[in-house]
C-alpha cells in the first residue's frame, strides 16, 4: 500500500463510497444518475428549440430579401453576413 | 513461508495484469480519437465552403449526446440484452448478476473504484466504438439535415441499435452467437453494416440535396470545398482504426495466448494487424481499378475493403485478406454509383455503400471462407446460414429506427432546414459567419451530368424552384406569372 494515505482508517470500500457520494446502487449515485439523464434530456431538447428558431429566423428574412442581398449588396442576414453562394445573388444586377 | 512467498507473487502478477490491461484500454481509446478527427476532416471537406462548421459541429457534438446517453442506456443494453430481451431480475438493483448488473449507471464498476481497473476503461473502448457507430451517418447527411434532427439520431444509432445488435452478435453471450456461431470478430456489420441501413433509412426520409439531380433524374456533383481536407481526415480515420482492432480484442496477459476475440476464442493482436494492413492495401487497389483512379473512391476503397475483412479478422491468411479486400474495394465502388444514380439515394459520402453493403458483405465472406470456427462460449461452428441468421436480424434492427423516427422528424418538420437556408448555405443561419474570411469568395460550381462544370447559382435556383414550385422568395401565384 501506498504510505502517504491513511489506509489504517480507510479501507478501498470507504475510499469508493466517498469518490461516489455513497457506494454503489445507494441513493447517491441513484440521485446523481436521475440529475445526469435529466441533464442530457433537457439539452436535447434545448438543441432542436434553439435551431427551430435561428432557422425560422434566418429562412423569414431570406424570404422577405428574395433569396438576394438588398440594393447596396447588404446582405439579408444577421451578423457579418456574406451574400449567399447559391443565388444570383453572388453578382447582384445580372 | 512458500505459500506466503507464492501468493504475493500471484497478487502482484494479478495486479500487474489488471494495469497492463487498463493501460492497454486507455490507449486504444486515445488512438480511436483520431477517427473522430478523421471523419471531421473527412466531411468536412467533403462540404461546400458554406456549409462547413455545420458539418463539423455534427461530428463534435456526436461525442456530447452519445456520451451521456451510452453511459446511462448504452452500456446497459450491452449488458443486460445478451438473450434478446433484457436479462431476468433486472428490476431491482440488487438483483442484478453479473456483468448485466455492472453495466447499471449506479453500479460500484461505473465510477471511481479503487478495486476495478478494468470497467472503466473497457467501458470507455465501446463508448468509442458508439461514437463512431453515430458518426458513419453524419457524412451521409450533410449539407441539408438540421443538426438537432442529427443529434437525436445519432443518440439512437450510438447509444440503442448498435449496441442492441452488438450483444446479441458481438459478446460471448449473444443469442446469435450462442445458437447460431454468427461470427463477426471486428465488427463489419455490427459497427458499419448496420450504421450504413440505419443511414439507408434517414437518407430515404431526408431526401437528396438541392440540385443533386436533374429533371430526368441524373446526378450532379457538388465540388467540396476541400478534398485534401477529406484524404487526410481518410488517412486520420485508418489510423484510429489500429486503435479500434486493438480495443476489440480482450487482453489476458497471465493465460496463454494472452488475447482474446470478443467471442473469447484465441487470437493475437498481431494476426489482426496482420489483416488490418493488408486491408487497406487490397481496398485501395481493388478502389482505384473499380472508379479508374478517382482519388475519393480509391482512399474510401481502402475503408470498404478494411470493412470487408474485419468479420475475419481473427482466423484470415493475409494473402486471403488482400484478395477479399480488394473485392470489397470494388464492391464500395460499383454500389456505391449504383445507389447513386439507379437508387437516386444522395448520400454526399458514399457511407451506405462502403460502410453498409461492406459490413454486410463482410459477414458473408465469413461464411464462405471461415464456416467451421468455434465462436461463442458454446463453441457453436460459424456458417453460412448463421451469418445469414444475423444479416437478417440487424438489417430490420437497424433500418426500421432510422426510418421511422427521421419520419416522424421530417413529420414534425424538424429534419431539414428551409429549403432557402439550404441555398444559402447552412452555417449562415447556424453561425452567422462565415469560416473562411481571409478568401476571397469565388462563384460556387456544380459538375452537369455531362461533366462540364458550370456556376452553380442558376442550376441550384432552378432546381429550388422545380422542387418549392416557386423561386426564393417568390410566391406561388408570382412565380406563375413571371414565367
Amino acid at each position: 500500500m501506498i504510505d502517504s494515505f491513511p489506509f489504517d482508517e480507510w479501507n478501498l470500500e470507504e475510499i469508493t463510497a466517498f469518490w461516489t457520494f455513497g457506494p454503489g446502487n445507494s441513493t447517491g449515485t441513484y440521485v446523481l444518475t436521475v440529475l445526469g439523464i435529466a441533464v442530457m434530456v433537457g439539452a436535447l431538447i434545448g438543441w432542436v428549440w434553439l435551431e427551430n428558431k435561428k432557422l425560422s429566423a434566418q429562412a423569414a428574412l431570406l424570404r422577405a430579401a428574395g433569396g438576394m442581398p438588398a440594393p447596396g449588396g447588404v446582405p439579408p442576414g444577421p451578423g457579418p453576413s456574406q451574400p449567399p453562394l447559391a443565388g444570383p445573388s453572388t453578382r447582384p444586377g445580372d | 513461508m512458500a505459500s506466503l512467498l507464492a501468493q504475493a507473487v500471484e497478487d502482484q502478477l494479478s495486479l500487474d495484469s489488471a494495469i497492463l490491461a487498463e493501460q492497454f484500454y486507455f490507449y486504444t481509446v486515445v488512438v480511436m480519437w483520431l477517427i473522430h478527427v478523421g471523419f471531421m476532416a473527412y466531411e468536412g471537406g467533403a462540404s461546400r465552403r458554406k456549409n462547413v462548421m455545420s458539418t463539423a459541429m455534427k461530428n463534435i457534438l456526436t461525442i456530447a449526446v452519445v456520451t451521456p446517453s451510452f453511459y446511462y442506456f448504452g452500456w446497459y443494453i450491452y449488458g443486460c440484452f445478451q438473450h434478446g430481451g433484457p436479462a431476468e431480475g433486472h428490476a431491482g438493483p440488487a438483483e442484478f448478476p453479473g456483468f448485466c448488473g455492472a453495466t447499471a449507471p449506479w453500479s460500484d464498476a461505473m465510477g471511481p473504484n479503487l478495486q476495478d481497473h478494468i470497467s472503466a476503461v473497457f467501458f470507455l473502448a465501446f463508448l468509442l466504438f458508439s461514437w463512431t457507430t453515430g458518426s458513419i451517418m453524419s457524412g451521409a447527411v450533410i449539407e441539408r439535415i438540421r443538426l438537432s434532427a442529427y443529434l437525436i439520431l445519432t443518440t439512437l444509432l450510438g447509444s440503442a441499435v448498435w449496441i442492441m445488435d452488438a450483444a446479441w452478435g458481438w459478446s460471448s453471450g449473444g443469442w446469435l452467437v450462442t445458437n447460431y456461431g454468427f461470427h463477426d470478430s471486428i465488427a463489419s456489420l455490427v459497427v458499419h453494416g448496420v450504421a450504413g441501413a440505419f443511414a439507408l433509412g434517414v437518407l430515404l426520409n431526408l431526401g437528396p440535396r438541392i440540385g443533386k439531380y436533374d429533371r430526368e433524374g441524373r446526378t450532379r456533383t457538388f465540388r467540396g470545398h476541400n478534398t485534401h481536407l477529406t484524404l487526410m481526415g481518410l488517412l486520420l480515420i485508418f489510423t484510429g482504426f489500429y486503435g479500434f482492432y486493438a480495443a476489440c480484442l480482450v487482453i489476458q496477459s497471465t493465460i496463454q495466448p494472452g488475447w482474446l476475440n470478443i467471442y473469447l476464442s484465441p487470437t493475437t493482436l498481431g494476426s489482426i494487424a496482420f489483416v488490418i494492413t493488408v486491408g487497406f492495401a487490397g481496398g485501395f487497389t481493388g478502389g482505384w481499378f473499380a472508379s479508374k483512379g478517382d482519388p475519393f473512391w480509391t482512399l474510401s476503397g481502402g475503408l470498404a475493403g478494411v470493412i470487408s475483412v474485419s468479420a475475419g479478422a481473427d482466423v484470415y491468411h493475409p494473402s486471403l485478406a488482400y484478395i477479399l479486400a480488394a473485392s470489397g474495394g470494388m464492391v464500395a465502388v460499383w454500389s456505391g454509383l449504383w445507389i447513386e444514380r439507379k437508387l437516386r439515394v444522395d448520400d454526399a459520402v458514399g457511407a451506405v455503400a462502403v460502410h453498409g453493403v461492406c459490413g454486410f458483405y463482410g459477414v458473408f465472406l465469413v461464411g464462405i471462407f471461415a464456416g467451421g470456427y468455434p465462436t461463442g462460449v458454446n463453441n457453436v461452428e460459424s456458417s453460412f446460414g448463421g451469418q445469414l441468421m444475423g444479416m437478417l436480424a440487424f438489417f430490420p434492427l437497424a433500418f426500421l429506427p432510422g426510418f421511422i423516427v427521421s419520419w416522424l422528424l421530417k413529420k414534425a418538420n424538424l429534419l431539414r432546414v428551409p429549403p432557402e437556408v439550404e441555398l444559402e448555405g447552412l452555417d449562415m443561419a447556424e453561425f452567422q459567419a462565415d469560416f473562411f474570411p481571409e478568401f476571397e469568395r469565388v462563384p460556387e460550381t456544380i459538375v452537369l451530368p455531362t461533366g462540364e462544370e458550370v456556376e452553380s447559382a442558376p442550376v441550384l435556383l432552378e432546381a429550388f424552384a422545380d422542387v418549392n414550385g416557386h423561386r426564393p422568395g417568390v410566391a406561388v401565384g408570382d412565380e406563375r406569372r413571371l414565367r
